[in-house]
């Protein structure tokens, strides 16, 4: 803690890199009352720092976990064999919103359905490292640690002359890789809802580093189950991988929800055909299920015959009639999550409930054991952030990204998000939380 | 990268016009600005030019809400928020770089609508705004693609001076200019002039008087250059 | 085992020129253990080339893109089959166990489904069957009243509704009782239309049961499409643009 401490002032101060930060437009969006606002990201001058030894262990569990799925994900929509070796209750798979049907059969380019995995860890006091949740479909947050670190060096370039702190400009050409691995010839694309959305700077941010173009629904068009953007000259160009920015169900209309205005017709038949490779795979879903993520150490031992590196935090699901058992006798200290939602929404704490509130609660869990997982309170480490001129403490998490091309590879920084209210455990930018570099010594 | 999409050439032609649109108004806000000094009322011929009602109580009130009011389509603020919004989504074309200049004179704008002397506060404009060019003519590789801003630019700046009544010898200056730049446009794409209202445009700008005579056919014709003419076989 | 001729056609017509009009048709039938196809050919007007995949289900689905002015669409199969239900039909998937958009029943489904759960007994044929029949004296064939978004406990509150709706209330019900069942879209010797029927999983094959008609299905019925309720298998869907797209649909079907 003290040695966090010591590098407030080796970073420049808050205002003068989130002066910076505004003037590269590090933005996200967020809606108010149905009115869109664009609000920049506050960034907190201290890093979090990860030392060398912690990352190598943390980059091998990580890499682990991130295989696993992989593999869990071809075996559901293939052979389905954890299922038939009764690791996993059927149940689990086939209720959870996030198994897509459409989706068997469909072997994506190299075997890869998660390209890009946001794996969410909090570190607890005792400095162990837990896996909180999964990311797997679209997680968004790699652009701002990677920008802010460009501002920062500037700002403060003193602190990295003293500190062997990993670069982590890399991610670019990490992702350029991992796009190129699944590329079935074309162009690469950033598919994105529009300006509208939370996350359009990440779209464009990374659109430009990557030398992809940034397209929007109406710009592509599939024709002989290839898929296409219009040109300006009246012509069209292939695309041959498409990093896409929009959830499963809105993708093709003609194969998820008819109503979806955001979607590309055909673009399922394309892909199916092997024509172009969609990062992350549709249908993935399935796999960071809340209720699956109990299994997920069980992948592990299944599918690599390893034993897990990292923990998740201690989970119970009242599907199991002993595991209900114990969260009826606990539901006061544990934490309850909605398996439906995202977003740091549908988390519930035991703790904060009234009497009958907790009681109500209570009757819901028994009645739709599935829809509920519940987990321990783990005593984060809370980071030093500054607030006011004033160092103070408060929760936070790190989202950690795990690339899958021919290799899977941890990228050396991450995510680390902050809550700025003090008794809250959520920290999620929708929920007005700021984000931290995050560090990793190279020794 | 590939090629451009038809949705971002668009966007970069209107870029580049209502980039123009922002700093043409601006220095001319700044010579009415001079101007006005010991006048009441002084800016009625500012409001002619472009056929505005005037609404506004004094000369403080009339350059407030030309500079910074947001909802007046005629402000400058009205026009760097549409810069903005044709740019933010051209950031992997025309680089972070360039948008952080648009980003930049949002938040000086801001600033000097803050401030005790508005003009001194503005000055920085002008060097954001030269700066926001040459960002634009670093990072834009293609030819092709970096001439639909420049048609952008110039088509709105010629307007703005014709309406404006700037001398001839400026406006004949600009035309040949845009003549250039749609001069290297291909046959079958977007921004290819309408050869119609072109030939009207170099009929009226080619003398000084024609030009005296016909500004308003001039400004209308510009409006129409990119139709697209059916063609009977 | 009986050889039929199978025709259907739809003309779509728009009131205006569309464009930028991308389909995907769902209307060759497949070849299956059942059905063997002896001949099939899909003509499309205006013509424009297509491409050929299958779907997770089975099914054989046509895409097609046509970026120039039209103002209508028409496709049409002909076509002969061997069909022969004596043999069956095993392509089982788990999701046909588990409760789709159409099927998720409401608690006036939920309720109808306890009131006859004692009485459901014996093997699963003795089940469905039974399960049909209830619905068959519970629901009346009426058409005009449901349509292609309606679904199974819309249908089932107003009591009335056509052979989709069939289809979906006895799927609905059928999971409810932890029977697998799937949606059939195809022809039939009693429709000039498209029919819908419903299959069930006996345990170790699909067996097809006609709850619009109550009875099971014979050598008289041609599979088109199948999945987990009518999203699954319609047979066209499409997105186009234009002013005015609203379209007026013929379709015509015959079996000889």
């Amino acid at each position: 803690m003290t040695q966090q401490v010591q590098f407030t002032k080796a970073v420049g101060n808050a205002s003068e890199i989130n002066e910076l930060l505004r003037r590269y437009g590090v933005k996200f969006g967020i809606y108010k009352n149905g009115v869109f606002n664009e609000q920049f990201f506050p960034f907190d001058p201290i890093p979090r720092v990860i030392t060398a030894e912690d990352f190598q262990s943390m980059e091998k569990g990580l890499a682990q976990r991130v295989k696993a799925l992989n593999e869990f994900l071809f075996d559901i929509y293939h052979e389905k064999k954890i299922v038939h070796d009764g690791i996993i209750p059927e149940d689990f798979i086939y209720i959870s919103k996030g198994y897509l049907a459409e989706c068997e059969g469909i072997t994506p380019k190299n075997n890869v359905y998660s390209h890009i995995s946001g794996i969410d860890l909090v570190q607890a006091k005792n400095g162990e490292w837990y896996i909180l949740e999964d990311n797997l479909r679209i997680p968004s947050g790699a652009s701002y640690p990677l920008i802010a670190r460009d501002l920062t060096r500037i700002a403060a370039p003193q602190a990295f002359e003293e500190n062997p702190i990993i670069d982590n400009r890399g991610y670019a050409e990490l992702l350029k890789e991992t796009m190129e691995n699944v590329n079935c010839g074309g162009a690469r694309a950033i598919l994105t809802p529009g300006r509208y959305n939370a996350a359009y700077f990440e779209h464009s941010y990374l659109a430009e580093l990557t030398d992809s173009v940034l397209v929007q629904n109406d710009e592509l068009f599939v024709e002989d189950n290839i898929l296409y953007y219009h040109t300006y000259s009246g012509g069209k160009s292939r695309i041959g991988v498409l990093y896409r920015r929009i959830a499963d169900e809105y993708l093709d209309p003609l194969t998820f929800l008819p109503e979806s205005l955001i979607g590309i017709p055909n673009l399922m038949e394309a892909y199916r055909s092997g024509n172009v490779g969609i990062i992350n795979a549709p249908g993935n879903g399935v796999a960071d299920d809340k209720g699956i993520y109990y299994f997920v150490p069980k992948m592990i031992k299944y599918y690599l015959g390893e034993e897990p590196i990292l923990k998740n935090a201690p989970t119970y699901l009242p599907f199991y009639e002993e595991d209900m058992k114990y969260v009826m006798e606990h539901l006061d200290k544990l934490v309850i999550k909605d398996v439906a939602e995202a977003g740091g929404y549908g988390v519930v704490f035991g703790s904060k409930l009234t009497k009958e509130k907790l009681e109500e609660f209570r009757k819901t869990i028994i009645a739709e054991p599935r829809r509920f997982i519940a987990q321990e309170v783990i005593d984060f480490l809370d980071l030093p952030i500054i607030e006011d001129n004033e160092t103070v403490m408060r929760k936070a998490d790190l989202r950690a990204f795990v690339l899958s091309g021919a290799e899977t590879k941890v990228w050396a920084s991450g995510l680390t998000r902050f809550s700025r209210n003090p008794d809250s455990f959520v920290v999620n930018s929708s929920q007005g939380g700021g984000f931290k570099d995050t560090w990793v010594l190279s020794r | 990268m590939g090629t451009i999409s038809l949705e971002h050439s668009d966007r970069l032609y209107w870029l580049g016009r209502y980039t123009e649109r922002f700093f043409t108004t601006m220095k001319a806000l700044g010579r009415q600005f001079d101007k006005m000094i010991g006048t009441e009322h002084g800016y009625t011929d500012y409001l002619n030019c472009f056929g505005l009602p005037d609404i506004y109580t004094d000369n403080r009130d009339f350059i407030r809400r030309l500079l910074f009011d947001k909802n007046n389509a005629n402000s400058a603020a009205y026009s760097l928020e549409r810069a903005y919004d044709n740019g933010i989504v051209l950031r992997e074309e025309i680089s972070t770089d360039s948008l952080s200049f648009l980003q930049m004179a949002i938040d000086t704008m801001y600033k000097a609508q803050q401030s005790s002397n508005v003009r001194l506060a503005l000055l920085p404009l002008e060097d954001i705004v030269y700066s926001f060019w040459g960002s634009i003519n670093e990072h834009i590789y293609d030819d092709e693609i970096r001439n639909i801003i420049y048609i952008g630019k110039t088509v709105e700046r010629l307007d703005m001076y014709i309406r404006m009544k700037y001398p001839f010898n400026i406006v004949e200056k600009e035309f040949v200019r845009l003549l250039k730049n749609l001069n290297r446009v291909p046959k079958g794409t977007p921004y290819r002039y309408s050869t119609k209202y072109l030939s009207d445009l170099v009929e009226i700008l080619g003398t000084e008087e024609d030009y005296m005579k016909d500004a308003e056919k001039a400004v209308d014709s510009l409006g129409h250059l990119f139709e697209t003419e059916e063609v009977f076989v | 085992m009986k050889r039929v001729n199978f025709f259907y056609s739809t003309k779509l017509t728009f009131d205006d020129y569309v464009h930028n009009h991308s389909f995907a048709l769902r209307v060759i039938p497949p070849e299956t253990d059942t059905q063997h196809i002896l001949s099939c050919s899909l003509n499309i007007a205006p013509y424009i080339p297509t491409k050929q995949t299958v779907d997770a289900f089975g099914n054989n689905v046509t895409a097609g893109y046509m970026r120039d002015d039209h103002r209508f669409l028409d496709f049409e199969i002909k076509g002969s089959a061997q069909v022969n239900h004596n043999k069956r039909r095993t392509d089982y998937m788990p999701c046909y166990l588990y409760q789709s958009q159409y099927t998720k029943p409401d608690n006036g489904l939920k309720t109808f489904y306890e009131s006859i759960k004692k009485k459901c007994t014996g093997t699963v044929a003795e089940k469905a069957e039974y399960i049909c029949n209830i619905l068959s004296g519970t629901v009346e064939y009426e058409k005009g009243f449901t349509d292609t978004t309606t679904t199974a406990e819309q249908a089932f509150a107003l009591k009335k509704g056509v052979c989709q709706d069939f289809s979906h209330i006895l799927i609905s019900l059928l999971r409810m009782e932890g029977i697998p069942a799937r949606y059939i879209a195809g022809l039939a010797f009693c429709d000039g239309e498209t029919h819908s029927w419903v299959e069930y999983w006996t345990g170790d094959h699909w067996e097809g049961i006609d709850p619009a008609n109550n009875c099971p299905v014979n050598d008289d019925y041609i599979v088109i499409s199948q999945g987990r309720d009518f999203r699954d298998c319609a047979i066209d869907r499409g997105v186009m643009f234009g002013k005015y797209t609203k379209q007026l649909q013929l379709v015509r079907s015959e079996m000889t």
